[in-house]
């Protein structure tokens, strides 16, 4: 018996290792291993013998069918590597593949993308408003009433309204995001945590830098002890998580009439590296996020009281994001609908 | 704002190398734009924002170089008394509401030349134009203290008056640089007893400027009212470096010590002799003013304890005079050129600047997490969908500007006149809001045929309708154009997309076919509105369908939509039908049967077949293709 069971091994080894293709070692399989194939014979010789001696020889058959069963399975995966590789050799593998036509997203969406994912992480809201906007919503509730000199850094868009009852200079295209501030705050209450996306206009040159038409976004947030540590925690982390977590930052003071103290934070610029170029107008660092803790006389434009809450808020040049994320050397390059632009991303 | 370094070294001392002054300088909010090597000089070129028209004045800028160095300033020395030599005649009607302050001297005897070179060099390093010592020495002291002076030819104030009042709108004035403008209602100027001969706060007329056979001059420092200087210099386009500081807020309590030292610089560089008394028409006292800081609300605000003593010594240096009140409480006073600090967030912001936000620890804030739907919410995830069955077709995405011409409206069959336009476009390109994307489309698409064979974009933007603004609504509409698309295979793509939005509708009306391709066109917002995204799962079927093609001869102009609801009509048990294929008047329909409680057998199928066939016999005079 213990011989027989050698011998089954021995010579089905042998044939396995000399098989030619998948056919031959599934015959083999059969002939082994099959429910009359000469292993399994074997096995049931077993209750014939001495109870003493079944354990053993037990043992023996199990290794012999494993041994049978290994061989063919690295047998089979020799022959099928084999196989493909003779198919491949007769074909050009070096022409280029057949691609599916899938479409690319701009890349000023997959910024957006992000910068909502990681305020959502923060527990910020996504919002969204109206671009035509009236005077109050864009400057006045913004602590910049008519005739503010700071209106002069905002050269404003206005829309014609002829054939309304709408006086001239009442209705604009909103010049910044900050006009969803105080209509998202006289609607709701604190806590809030709000970012609103969208499009901006201004009167300005089209050159690589500057557009009548960019992208901001704007976000705020609203609760009982909201401090200055906690914006620029805020702006260091989220612009990490954007930018990449080895950028450069650099906050400064600046004055914006909706905020108090207001923050404007830099980047060192990563189309040149902080060397100068004319992108960052030679001064290596690129102005990306203004901010500050929300003015007194915004919160109690909304119907907030600054003696209960305070709160922070901060506008990122989207356009100018995605052209330093890039290192696009060019604003005109978003609104170009050149495919070869476009099949980058 | 250009600022030499040598000139502001006049009033400070520096210590910091010019870089790292510009940059504490920028941290502190005067924003350092460049600095440029000039000979032996250098040159700082400041951003100034709008608060602050302290600023627009060398001795402002060395006032923060003094708080950064931890040092004082060198005011210059000023004669403490202005005692007339001779009295000659002038009255100033004046009018407080309209020009708070009007402080001024004459002086007689003077000699009009060319300025002296420590001058000429000075105001050419600041990028001015010498034009001689009298406006040399004006335009110095304007921009060494930041508050504006005219000199006035004496001898052509007729009358030997001068009245302000406001102008009613029409009169004509020319500017000492000669150029002629109608001035707006309400503009304040002063008039002598024959003309107009100022145009407060802006620019002085040509016909009273001072020139070489000036002789006598009287030289004004007024303090003006804001709105009413931003009103008539926006109305006439006029801007000046005075009328720049006065919109912004002039420093009421600087006028005496401006005129002084204009005094000075005359009596020194062109001779005369002081002819008149001081004038000093004034509405109040232009005193500082005060304001208290709690440490609390400091600490609170900024999220970081500063010491009382910190506090003291940040805003010392800042030259607010804190003096210590109670416990939690300090007083500052600020002084007069400070306008831009009214409430006690502005001195939090003081501190805050002087101390230095770089220095600040970085936290997340604590909080709860608003559950609250906030308003005018936007869901990404909504747009995403759609976005992505669009690249999976193939379609790539664009941004286009929202100005369009008037031609794009034009060539696209839109009526300009009920389309809403900007009255002050940047150009006549970008003159109208998109009632419509397809315009911008179209170019894409017109764009890229050089290049590309196979184009396919679409965009997910704003578009803007009404004839007009009272009528306005501004709704994302999404837009797609394929030039290698089929009619079947872009509704085949609108189908998918809304069959994830769950909305079932007939989208055939929303494809366009032009000589350029097949565009469609949505109203994005509207489809999101309607969106029904509750999904739930049906059990696949336990029993086998059995499915057969069947192929009609159709004679009649019958549509497929019509075949295909006839059929499904006749029985439940159809679960799906589809068009495989048409040949002439054949089409072939692949039907599924399908019975989701039992085994179906042939003779149900049969009947149902015979039902269908019946049916379309009678309504349509249609038949099995023999």
């Amino acid at each position: 018996m213990e011989e027989e069971l050698i011998q089954i091994k021995n010579s089905a080894v042998s044939l396995i290792l000399d098989a030619k293709d998948k056919k031959e070692l599934d015959d083999l399989k059969i002939r082994f291993l099959g429910r009359s194939g000469r292993l399994s014979l074997a096995i049931k010789e077993l209750s014939k013998l001495p109870k003493e001696k079944r354990p053993e020889i037990g043992r023996l058959a199990n290794e012999v069918k494993n041994t049978i069963e290994e061989t063919i399975s690295e047998k089979e995966s020799r022959v099928t590597k084999q196989m493909s590789q003779e198919l491949k050799e007769k074909i050009d593998t070096t022409i280029p593949g057949i691609r599916p036509l899938i479409g690319h997203l701009h890349p000023m969406t997959y910024v957006i993308y992000d910068v909502v994912d990681v305020f959502k992480g923060l527990g910020y809201q996504v919002a969204d408003g109206p671009e035509i906007e009236t005077d109050y919503y864009n400057f006045t509730a913004l602590n910049m009433p008519p005739n503010a000199p700071s209106r002069d850094t905002q050269a404003t868009l206005y829309l014609d309204t002829r054939n309304s009852k709408v006086k001239p200079g009442e209705i604009l295209l909103r010049t910044q995001t900050s006009n969803m501030q105080v209509r998202i705050m006289e609607k709701t209450k604190p806590p809030v945590r709000v970012i609103v996306p969208g499009k901006t206009y201004r009167v300005d040159d089209v050159n690589a830098s500057h557009s009548f038409e960019f992208w901001q976004v704007e976000g705020f947030m609203v609760d009982t002890s909201v401090s200055l540590k906690d914006l620029f925690g805020t702006l260091d982390y989220v612009l990490r998580k954007i930018m990449g977590e080895n950028i450069k930052l650099k906050f400064a003071t600046t004055n914006f009439p909706f905020v108090e103290p207001g923050v404007d934070t830099y980047i060192e610029c990563t189309v040149c590296k902080g060397k100068g170029c004319t992108f960052c107008k030679m001064t290596g660092w690129s102005e990306i996020m203004p901010a500050g803790m929300i003015h007194p006389n915004v919160l109690k434009a909304a119907g907030y009281d600054p003696r209960k809450v305070s709160g922070f808020a901060f506008a990122i040049g989207l356009s100018r994001l995605v052209t330093l994320r890039y290192e696009m050397e060019d604003l005109r390059l978003l609104t170009n609908p050149d495919i070869r632009i476009l099949e980058q991303f | 704002m250009l600022a030499p370094l040598s000139w502001l070294k006049e009033y400070v001392d520096v210590k910091l190398s010019p870089k790292n002054l510009g940059e504490r300088l920028t941290e502190i909010g005067l924003s350092t734009e460049k600095i440029i090597k000039d000979g032996d000089d250098i040159i700082f070129e400041f951003e100034i924002t709008p608060n602050r028209p302290d600023l627009l004045s060398i001795l402002g800028i060395a006032r923060e170089i003094a708080a950064v160095e931890n040092t004082k300033i060198k005011f210059p020395k000023l004669s403490s008394d202005l005692k007339p030599q001779k009295k000659l005649p002038l009255k100033i009607e004046a009018n407080v509401s309209i020009n708070p302050r009007f402080t001024g001297i004459i002086i007689d005897g003077i000699t009009v030349r060319e300025s002296p070179a420590w001058l000429k060099e000075k105001l050419i390093k600041i990028g001015q134009r010498p034009i001689n010592n009298i406006v040399d020495i004006t335009n110095y002291v304007m921009f060494e203290l930041g508050n504006p002076i005219h000199a006035f030819d004496y001898k052509k104030i007729k009358g030997s008056l001068m009245k302000v009042h406001q102008a009613k709108g029409g009169e004509k004035f020319t500017s000492v640089d000669e150029i002629t403008y109608r001035l707006p209602k309400g503009a304040v100027i002063i008039s002598d007893s024959e003309k107009i001969i100022d145009l407060c706060g802006i620019k002085g007329e040509l016909n009273s400027g001072t020139f070489e056979n000036t002789k006598t001059i009287f030289i004004r420092v007024p303090v003006e009212v804001p709105v009413l200087i931003r009103k008539t210099a926006t109305s006439l386009s006029l801007r000046s470096e005075a009328s720049s500081i006065f919109e912004k807020g002039v420093n009421k309590g600087g006028t005496v010590d401006a005129l002084k030292r204009c005094v000075e610089l005359v009596l020194k560089e062109a001779g005369g002799q002081i002819a008149s008394d001081l004038f000093d028409i004034k509405k109040e006292v232009f005193s500082p003013w005060k304001l208290n800081l709690k440490l609390e609300r400091l600490n609170k605000i900024l999220g970081i304890s500063i010491t009382e003593g910190e506090v003291l010594n940040l805003l010392q240096r800042l030259n607010l005079t804190p003096l210590k009140k109670a416990k939690d409480a300090v007083e500052v006073t600020i002084p007069t050129y400070r306008n831009d600090l009214k409430i006690e967030e502005d001195i939090i912001e003081e501190v805050a600047r002087l101390y230095g936000y770089n220095k600040f620890p970085k936290t997340i804030p604590h909080g709860q997490i608003p559950i609250v739907q906030v308003p005018y919410l936007k869901d990404y995830e909504m747009e995403k969908k759609v976005k992505n069955v669009l690249i999976a077709s193939g379609f790539s995405e664009i941004y286009t500007y929202s100005l369009i011409s008037e031609t794009d409206l034009l060539e696209n069959g839109i009526n300009p006149n009920k389309s809403l336009r900007v009255d002050n476009p940047v150009s006549r390109e970008f003159e109208y809001l998109r009632p419509s994307l397809v315009p911008s489309l179209k170019k894409a698409l017109l764009q890229n045929k050089p290049c590309f064979e196979k184009i396919n974009l679409f965009e997910l933007g704003k578009v803007y309708v009404g004839s007009n603004i009272n009528e306005s609504e501004e709704f994302y509409s999404l837009c797609a154009v394929s030039n290698n698309k089929n009619f079947y295979e872009v509704k085949g793509i609108i189908e998918r997309m809304f069959e994830d939005y769950g909305i079932n509708e007939e989208w055939a009306k929303y494809i366009q076919i032009f000589d350029e391709g097949v565009f469609f066109e949505l109203n994005f917002s509207d489809i999101l509105s309607k969106m029904n995204l509750s999904k739930k799962y049906k059990p696949i079927p336990k029993y086998p369908p059995i499915i057969e093609d069947l192929t009609i001869e159709v004679f009649e102009k019958i549509t497929v939509g019509d075949i295909i609801g006839e059929i499904k009509k006749q029985s439940p048990l159809i679960s799906q039908i589809s068009l495989l294929d048409v040949f002439g008047s054949s089409k072939t329909f692949h039907i599924v049967y399908q019975d989701r409680q039992k085994n179906l057998t042939n003779q149900e199928v049969s009947k149902i077949r015979e039902k269908i066939l019946h049916a379309l016999k009678k309504k349509f005079k249609a038949g099995l293709k023999e």
